[in-house]
């Protein structure tokens, strides 16, 4: 119900987005929309149950985005739930200020961030505990009331690892996509015993398996099985992957080419059982987007639904709306972050 | 593993490709270790088409003055380079850059070490426009090689067309893509022949995809990622090489340069975009330091602190695992007149 009340306070605020059609004000239709802007590099976004309310991560922390409740003000309240995170520097040039990277709810009340504001080795994924309202105050990034990691040098990783990003949640483990040791290509995983995480610890070394690099979107698919999009060099377009692999084994069930450049979230629809994932396309952003991915026997096809600029991740709401955080590109003389989240309806999807 | 696939090359097939200097080659029969050659839009091209494209690649007359051919900075007796620090061209101009090994480049992405090409077919042409390399135009090749009566009896048999441009490139790419190498210790020993390596090379193998963090970027079964990276080479030079950025206008690919393979590297010194480095153990100390310093350094660099025997054996890894017995050891062809 209160996911409901989101829809339709995201539909009555949207402005028309910049981006595929959605600025063909001539149609009636269904339209792709910004719900929010001012973001500060949002990279991961995830819904709270039983609320409906859109948890950001972005550089300074993680948001939480729910219905207005002070009388005449339209649009999304927001707040910030944790903050004070370092910040890290992704990438030579461009240059990204990056904080806290992934979010996913374990449960209602808590959420886990996989963290990518501090350097490889030294990185962590924080689980926080939250209530259904805003916090009167933000909780401070050190606050968790669990911490997996750090993964330091050592014999699982040569340098450490970091740029924890991607969280899917099995019944009973909690993986996350990490870019730490380029010779591994992680997906750590934390098991769960009692609802408590333990250990976090390698699971999948991907880039063993397919040689190429960068682990990034996952998601869980109906079967139960880990779906991993697999970003490849940043500066080489169209060499992601989509693997799918045993979520008890860790073993590789079938890697499949896309055709994408830079894979950076993966989700499937509630309503269709589709997949679909965010292209950043680093190299050639014009390029980038959501697209639903088809398999037929050994092929991936990948469909543009539509372009988006530099979008980073991805989530249904429970009517199979996709929600997307993208970077976006900020306007000269603009003294607002570019970053936002963008609605596609479900009957554009 | 190793005799089985003897065996098929001595059986030969249907599809298999007698070149003019008695070396073999069949599609769909590559080297263990190695993917399958992938042609332009599925289009595999006849024996008569690499025998004419090996001709092109080894005919100096494709240059203005008749010295200079493909294979004169690609020398198959070099590794495929040439051996110095630079490309040298007609007229004794000496390029900028160190000549790029052509061994398995038939699975690269890019061409060129700023990967401004995408194909062979467009990497073809390219030496014989740059004026410092073979200084024609392609309008003056195509002419000089219709003069030739035997190229334009191939280029009717191959293509049903006088020479042109888009036949030469075609012939040349169908030509670099046999030129292949596989098979090697490394490949053995994945397949099961524990002796194919030394108990050094062993170690080094183990450093290479573990520790020694190069499998970061020599990934996969031709030991590269196809990416572009930044390692410090030439960085502390008072103008560095740009690289990649000055195609890809990424900042962030300052500097940067393709990944090359791994493949018979023991054959194709010196090394790196500038001929800088002369010797593996020059390469495995310039990894191990971390590289030089620069701001767009990439993060795979960083320093590794190996001690001289686990230097010394990743060196041997490479030199001895990489190394095939099967090496493409192409002689020149006779050339048509």
């Amino acid at each position: 119900m209160k996911a409901l009340k989101v829809l339709a306070l995201t539909l009555a605020v949207g402005a028309v987005a910049n981006i595929g059609r959605a600025d063909d004000k001539a149609n009636p239709g269904p339209q792709i929309r910004t719900i929010v802007r001012n973001l500060d590099n949002p990279s991961g976004i995830a819904i709270q149950p039983e609320t409906g309310h859109i948890f950001v991560s972005e550089h300074r922390g993680v948001l939480r985005l729910s219905p207005q409740t002070e009388e005449g003000k339209k649009g999304l309240a927001r707040a910030f739930e944790v903050n004070r995170y370092p910040t890290d520097i992704y990438g030579k040039g461009p240059m990204y200020d990056v904080g806290p990277l992934g979010v996913a709810f374990l449960d209602v009340e808590h959420i886990i961030v996989a963290d990518g504001s501090r350097k490889d080795a030294e990185e962590l994924v924080r689980v926080y505990k939250v209530g259904t309202t805003s916090a009167e105050k933000p909780a401070k990034e050190d606050s968790a009331v669990y911490t997996l990691g750090p993964i330091t040098a050592g014999d699982t990783s040569a340098k450490g690892e970091g740029n924890f990003y991607g969280i899917a949640i099995t019944n009973n483990a909690i993986h996350i996509t990490s870019n730490g040791d380029d010779t591994k290509g992680w997906v750590l995983r934390s098991q769960l015993k009692d609802g408590k995480p333990g250990e976090l610890e390698g699971f999948i070394a991907t880039k063993q398996d397919v040689q190429t690099d960068a682990p990034c979107g996952i998601t869980v698919s109906s079967s139960g099985d880990l779906v991993v999009g697999q970003m490849g060099e940043v500066n080489v377009a169209g060499d992601s992957l989509l693997l799918i692999y045993d979520a008890k084994t860790g073993k590789l069930k079938k890697s499949y080419e896309t055709g994408l450049s830079d894979i950076t979230g993966m989700a499937y629809s509630p309503a269709t059982g589709k997949l679909y994932a965010t292209d950043f396309s680093w190299a050639a952003t014009e390029n980038g987007g959501l697209f639903e991915l088809t398999i037929s026997g050994d092929k991936c096809e990948a469909r543009k639904v539509c372009e988006l600029d530099k979008p980073t991740a991805i989530v249904f709401d429970d009517k199979g709306n996709a929600l997307i955080t993208a970077f976006g590109t900020a306007e000269e003389g603009s003294k607002t972050k570019p970053g936002h989240i963008v609605r596609v309806p479900k009957k554009l999807l | 593993m190793h005799r089985a696939w003897f065996a098929a090359r001595l059986v030969g097939g249907m599809l298999s490709v007698l070149l003019f200097t008695g070396q073999s080659f069949s599609w769909g029969d590559e080297p263990p270790g190695l993917p399958k050659v992938v042609h332009p839009n599925g289009d595999v091209p006849s024996a008569k088409q690499i025998a004419l494209g090996k001709q092109l690649y080894f005919d100096p007359r494709l240059s203005r003055d008749n010295t200079i051919s493909c294979a004169s900075c690609h020398d198959p007796k070099k590794g495929f380079s040439n051996g110095e620090t630079f490309a040298t061209g007609v007229r004794n101009q000496v390029g900028g850059r160190n000549s790029p090994t052509v061994i398995n480049t038939a699975f690269q992405r890019f061409q060129f070490w700023d990967g401004r090409a995408g194909t062979l077919e467009e990497q073809a042409l390219g030496p014989i426009q740059n004026p410092i390399e073979m200084d024609m135009t392609l309008e003056e090749v195509v002419k000089r090689l219709n003069g030739i009566p035997g190229y334009r009896q191939q280029f009717q048999d191959v293509f049903g067309t006088d020479v042109n441009s888009e036949g030469i490139a075609k012939a040349i790419a169908a030509y670099e893509r046999t030129v292949l190498s596989g098979n090697a210790p490394y490949d053995q020993f994945q397949a099961g022949d524990k002796s194919a390596l030394s108990e050094s090379a062993q170690r080094g193998m183990k450093l290479f995809f573990g520790r020694a963090n190069c499998s970061a970027c020599h990934a996969g079964q031709n030991f590269t990622d196809n990416g572009f990276h930044n390692i410090g080479i030439g960085m502390d030079a008072k103008e560095p090489d740009p690289g990649r950025v000055a195609i890809s206008k990424l900042g962030g690919d300052t500097g940067a340069f393709k990944t090359p393979t791994l493949r018979e590297i023991a054959r194709s010194g010196p090394y790196m975009h500038d001929g800088s480095l002369k010797t593996l153990s020059d390469v495995v100390a310039h990894y191990n330091r971390g590289g030089i310093a620069n701001p767009w350094l990439d993060e795979e660099m960083f320093e590794m602190k190996l001690t001289e025997l686990e230097q010394a054996d990743l060196v041997k890894f490479l030199e001895e695992g990489l190394s095939s017995s099967t090496y493409p050891n192409h002689t020149p062809p006779e050339l048509p007149q």
